[in-house]
């Protein structure tokens, strides 16, 4: 009796899930899904600091200039590029005189002004106020927005205006009655915006909607909606655009490129701006090995930086600072620190290491071990390199010793004892950029080492006053010619000292399905032509 | 008829009194019935000797050596199990895991047992208000799930335990609270068993004779009234270790489990994900050797529990 | 009866009570939820004070502790950063039903959020406990009734490697046979992640061919853990005299089946699967990591790393509440079953 109903209870079973598979009919219309591995938090850039959030800007909402393929400005909401006084006090913008938003009111200086005072404003609880406290805004007629400078800020046109232009006439509602747009709704669900499409529905832990914005003030975008399906890892990922299911992934596992170009999918790489590599600590608490400069030219000596590009299958380039996306910084007289294990054990034994007990690790004259060790994230790639440089390391005689930590640990502040911010490490290695596309970076400051009175300062590195005065100088020179000069000091310098030692260049990878026509990125906005794409039967 | 004396019995009282069975022996021939018992027994001996014979035929540092150009082999005569995706060869990896997940599986165990014991053993005996706080504390663990505890526990001690040398190696800290955190989320359901023992073990006249004469608390729980409650013990024991090597490989492959490079078989299996068709001898060999091991444990576990106590309840999950 | 259930409803408020602080303090120590607010860069020294001070996070421990509890609204707080605490507090605490705003996604409620997730988790769990139960039953009952046949051998070992096989093993072998292969082989294949295909959208035929595999993979496990002890409760039952008896006057296998051993043998399943629902609420974090459910255990990692205290404390307090609440109804249900038991 029993096994007669469990057989009709598993073949009832077996055609119902027959006939759902051959009931999924796909909706008409053209659309294209793009494979998510994380879900924003907000669709309001000031309450999210996610790549994930920001790629989206171009979708939904507008910014006033937006960066092509080759990482170059363009007026985009603006009659010209912005201009800027020859004191580098003052800039302006002069918008169009025909930008709407999705609702048909007109985009004026007032949103803009507005936007400014709501990340100002103490009241919200925003990401970050960066770049916005360092300079005051105002609009002399409905068309022209002034900023003005406190001091000369070098990297303001790549970092203001970056995120989302608010709605005055929706917010502004909001702010009134309850006193701060945290809990706004249009923050999660923007249906107010200017951008080639508008925000239709986000089903939490499954899909972001976006259909076309019939009352775009540009040329309205071809396709008729766009559709953000997160998935929950690499692997998902992967599958989702081999088999088809999704149209568009970002930044695959490299192991995986192969199977994409096997399977006919266009891979397109972009720069970002971003580099890994190794930050070098030469605080107090580091081993003295680490301070010692002839440890850390052994050290970039002994990587065979090249061979392990094979973990990305040799896709990617070696760097060597951290500013070789922006070659026009990088002193041209650098030459790349080889691959020369030789030299390295030369290097070291004449510095006084030299391997007294046979264990295959050096030690210094009073008999200490040669060992270093390195923090580092989970993710795996950066796991596999660990083990790399370990052996490497190993053939020279340096002991490396290998930490890894969930990044919001690894990056936790002073005060908790994150291990970045303790220097508990001699070597960090992660993937960070300048202000694209502009160099400027304060990383290297002294008045940004953490302690107890400045328990927030993210200089995990070092002090050195020649490199703290060439930074403190780039950021308020603005001749273009001599920033440059600087920067090449900066580069030379920080190469020589094995400051910073480069691993890969960590552009952006794109990989698209060829039915996508006109598809282009960028490093900076990402989708800046996302209305031009369109898909070809 | 001659007058039996006990010095000298006849020789069919001798004999039968000859054959009289020691616990030991009873419980091995009960234990013998269960074929698969039997069998369980000898697959884990067969993968323990792998783990540790193993190390014979290959070193630790021959686990670690990297090779990117030989990345994702599969099987071959040098490569027995392939490599993986940094080009480590994954049998003398799996040789090595299996040392690290054994151990955590046994001090897991040891951890919950003795934990689970103690607290048991205290509230049930004492009783009163002691009793009624214990129980509470204990209600409220287990009213807490297991893996979401595990998650927070392990994310909260990961990085705080510095590694440790021991016999020569080098074991990540992770492994250390791995161990502990796996053993403090899983005493709860032997507390309560040997609480329940306790309870009325303690009316019995043997711990009524003890107390007259004297005897104090600490010798009575646990020369008196803990060895009447072993078979619980032992067969919460032994599928706590199974448990435990399962919990591990859980929270390895949820990215919160033991940290590379030190292998284990659970954290080979974080990362062999993506390669479910292109490289699956990176999950098939440490999978199948998990579930070889849970199982011949969870075979041990049921003989052990029908032989030591074929009228026991306790729960089998 | 309506004393015991006051009773154990007054014992149940210092548990509550005890797993929020244990969970508090545990969630205290483990991450910076401040750390990743710069994206891929570190977060600045001037936003990271503000945004403490702004989201509570600046105050000791034990007064973050209390503001989740009973709210901050009855006391003044420092908005604006000039040291002098002059607005007042907006959250109700936990208390009045406020779990305060998700430190991640600080537009949403940590109820709110919960609450998106919740009926997913509940869409694949009840399905997947009533399939379970039906499946563990019958083989369970099965097996005892044909004890000893080759039926019953196969069974039991087929149970034991069930149970023995880490969930995402049968998750990863099930999606490469019935997902990629079927796939290869021109068959209609299974989907593997996600609740619906986001062209299609969310219609009860797509969330339907996702919840396929999720609930195999789960089922497996738990159906052979079960029928075990099902098929270990029924034998004991069988055993007994009563039933005996039973079969003596002459009634039908059946009869005896329904109308005696079942009964008596529901009582400790029943204590089980008591104390099983509300731990589905949890939603298996692993299953739902694999295959991309958007559900409770989908939230609960994704916030644990990222160290977001109200939803993370949210989950498991609702949790235990669940918990609690069930073995009440489960001792009530145990009570009206078995007629010889009385609660004072």
């Amino acid at each position: 009796m029993n096994h007669k109903l469990i057989y009709k209870v598993l073949i009832a079973l077996a055609v119902f899930s027959l006939v759902l598979s051959a009931c999924g009919t796909k909706a008409g219309g053209k659309i294209v899904t793009f494979a998510w591995t994380q879900e924003p938090n907000s669709l309001n850039r000031s309450y999210s600091s996610m790549w994930y959030q920001s790629a989206l800007i171009q979708v939904y909402s507008c910014s006033p200039w937006q960066y092509n393929e080759k990482n170059e400005p363009y007026a985009f909401m603006l009659t010209e590029l912005p201009t800027i006084s020859d004191d580098g006090l003052v800039a302006t913008m002069h918008l169009r005189d025909d930008l709407k938003w999705s609702d048909g009111e007109p985009i004026t200086a007032d949103d803009f002004v507005f936007t400014y005072d709501m990340i100002t404003n103490p009241a919200n609880a925003v990401d970050s106020v960066y770049p916005y406290d360092k300079f005051t805004v105002s609009s002399p007629d409905p068309l022209t927005v002034v900023m003005t400078f406190a001091d000369v800020f070098t990297p303001w046109m790549s970092t203001i205006w970056q995120g989302t232009i608010m709605p005055k006439h929706v917010l502004q509602p909001v702010f009134d009655t309850a006193g701060t747009i945290d809990a706004a709704e249009w923050n999660m669900a923007p249906t107010v915006g200017c951008g080639p499409f508008t925000f239709t529905s986000w089903e939490s832990g499954s899909t972001l909607r976006f259909d076309r914005n019939k009352k775009y003030w540009e040329t309205p975008a071809k396709l008729d909606a766009v559709i953000f399906q997160f998935v929950p890892d690499d692997a998902a990922q992967t599958a989702a655009c081999l088999a088809g299911d999704a149209d568009v992934c970002f930044w695959p596992p490299y192991e995986d490129i192969p199977a994409f170009r096997e399977a006919g999918l266009n891979v397109m790489t972009e720069p970002s701006g971003y580099n890994e590599g190794w930050f070098f600590n030469l605080r107090d608490m580091a081993t003295p090995f680490i301070k010692d400069l002839n440890v850390r030219k052994a050290i970039a000596m002994a990587l065979n930086r090249e061979a392990n590009t094979d973990l990305r299958l040799k896709v990617v380039k070696v760097t060597e600072t951290f500013w070789d996306a922006l070659p026009a910084y990088v002193d041209p007289g650098i030459t790349p620190w080889p691959y020369d294990p030789e030299a390295a054990k030369a290097l070291l034994e004449a510095s006084g290491y030299v391997d007294t007990d046979g264990d295959g690790i050096r030690e210094d004259i009073n008999g200490n071990k040669l060992t270093i060790s390195e923090g580092n994230t989970t993710k795996t790639e950066r796991q596999s390199y660990q083990a790399l440089a370990q052996q490497q390391l190993l053939a020279v005689g340096i002991d490396l010793k290998i930490y890894s930590y969930d990044s919001d640990i690894l990056f936790d502040s002073f005060s908790a004892g994150g291990p970045a911010a303790t220097g508990i490490h001699d070597i960090y290695q992660w993937s960070d950029v300048p202000a694209f596309p502009d160099p400027d970076s304060s990383y290297w400051l002294c008045d940004q080492m953490p302690s107890d009175a400045n328990p927030y300062g993210f200089n995990y590195f070092v002090c050195d006053e020649t490199l703290d005065a060439l930074f403190k100088q780039e950021v308020v020179t603005s001749d273009p010619a001599a920033r440059m000069t600087i920067f090449h000091q900066i580069t030379r310098y920080m190469h020589d000292n094995v400051y910073y030692l480069g691993i890969w260049e960590d552009g952006d990878v794109w990989i698209v399905n060829p039915r996508i026509t006109g598809a282009k990125f960028s490093g900076v906005t990402p989708f800046f032509n996302i209305s031009e794409w369109d898909i070809s039967k | 008829m001659a007058i039996p004396n006990p010095e000298n019995p006849p020789a069919a009282i001798a004999r039968i009194e000859k054959t009289q069975l020691t616990f030991i022996q009873l419980v091995w021939l009960r234990f013998k019935r269960h074929k698969m018992a039997v069998a369980g027994i000898i697959s884990l001996i067969l993968l323990v000797l792998f783990a540790i014979l193993g190390t014979a035929f290959t070193t630790e540092a021959y686990s670690n050596i990297t090779d990117t150009s030989i990345r994702l082999m599969p099987p071959s005569h040098e490569h027995p199990f392939g490599t993986d995706t940094v080009g480590r060869d994954i049998l003398s990896r799996t040789i090595y895991g299996g040392q690290i997940s054994l151990m955590i599986g046994l001090i897991a165990m040891a951890v919950e047992v003795v934990v689970g014991v103690l607290i048991g053993a205290i509230a049930g005996y004492y009783g009163g208000i002691i009793d009624s706080l214990l129980m509470r504390f204990t209600e409220a663990m287990f009213n807490i799930p297991q893996i979401p505890l595990l998650l927070v526990l392990g994310k909260l001690l990961a990085d705080k335990v510095p590694p440790l040398n021991l016999f020569g190696r080098e074991f990540s800290g992770s492994v250390i609270v791995i161990m502990v955190v796996i053993g403090l989320t899983s005493w709860m359901g032997l507390a309560r068993i040997v609480r329940a023992n306790f309870l009325s073990l303690k009316e019995r006249e043997f711990v009524t004779a003890a107390h007259c004469i004297g005897t104090r608390n600490g010798p009575i729980i646990f020369g008196h009234i803990l060895p009447n409650t072993m078979a619980p013990i032992i067969v919460s024991a032994t599928l706590g270790v199974a448990n435990a090597i399962i919990s591990e490989a859980y929270v390895s492959f949820l990215g919160v489990g033991v940290r590379p490079p030190t292998a284990t078989w659970g954290n080979m299996l974080n990362g062999a994900y993506q390669y479910i068709e292109s490289a699956p001898w990176l999950w098939i060999f440490p999978g199948i050797l998990i579930v070889l091991t849970v199982l011949s444990i969870n075979f041990i576990g049921d003989g052990l529990r029908d032989a030591l106590d074929p009228h026991s309840l306790v729960e089998s999950k | 009866m309506g004393r015991y259930i006051i009773r154990r409803l007054l014992q149940a408020i210092p548990l509550l009570l005890i797993i929020s602080i244990v969970i508090f303090l545990l969630l205290q120590s483990s991450g910076d939820p401040l750390a990743t607010m710069g994206g891929r860069r570190t977060v600045r020294p001037e936003d990271r004070a503000r945004l403490a001070r702004q989201l509570g996070l600046d105050k000791p421990v034990y007064k973050q502790y209390i503001y989740w509890l009973a709210g901050n609204d009855w006391l003044k707080i420092d908005f604006d950063g000039d040291g002098i605490p002059e607005t007042t507090g907006t959250r109700k605490g936990v208390l009045r039903g406020d779990f305060g705003t998700s430190l991640v996604s600080r537009g949403k409620s940590a109820l709110s959020l919960i609450g998106e997730r919740l009926p997913n988790t509940l869409i694949l769990m009840i399905p997947a406990e009533i399939i379970m139960l039906i499946f563990a039953l019958s083989i369970g009952i099965y097996s005892a009734l044909r004890q000893y046949t080759w039926v019953d051998q196969v069974v039991t070992t087929g149970s034991f490697i069930g149970y023995s096989m880490p969930i995402f093993f049968i998750a990863l072998a099930s999606m490469y046979l019935f997902a990629v292969n079927f796939r290869k082989w021109g068959l209609p294949y299974l989907p593997t992640v996600g609740m619906f295909d986001p062209k299609v959208g969310k219609t009860f035929g797509q969330v339907v061919l996702h919840m396929v595999l999720p609930i195999f993979s789960m089922s497996v496990v738990s159906v052979s853990a079960y029928s075990r002890y099902v098929r270990s409760q029924m034998l004991e039952v069988n055993n007994q005299d009563y039933i005996r008896t039973a079969h003596a006057k002459g009634l039908t296998d059946r009869q005896v089946l329904i109308g005696h051993a079942l009964k008596n043998a529901a009582i400790p399943i029943v204590t089980l699967v008591g104390i099983e629902i509300p731990f589905l609420l949890g939603g298996a974090v692993v299953t739902e990591t694999i295959f991309g459910w958007p559900g409770m255990g989908r939230l609960f990692i994704d916030h644990l790393t990222r160290s977001d205290t109200p939803v993370v404390m949210g989950i498991l307090m609702l949790i235990s509440v669940a918990v609690v609440v069930c073995q009440l109804i489960t001792d009530i249900v145990y009570a009206w079953l078995d007629p010889r038991i009385r609660y004072s």
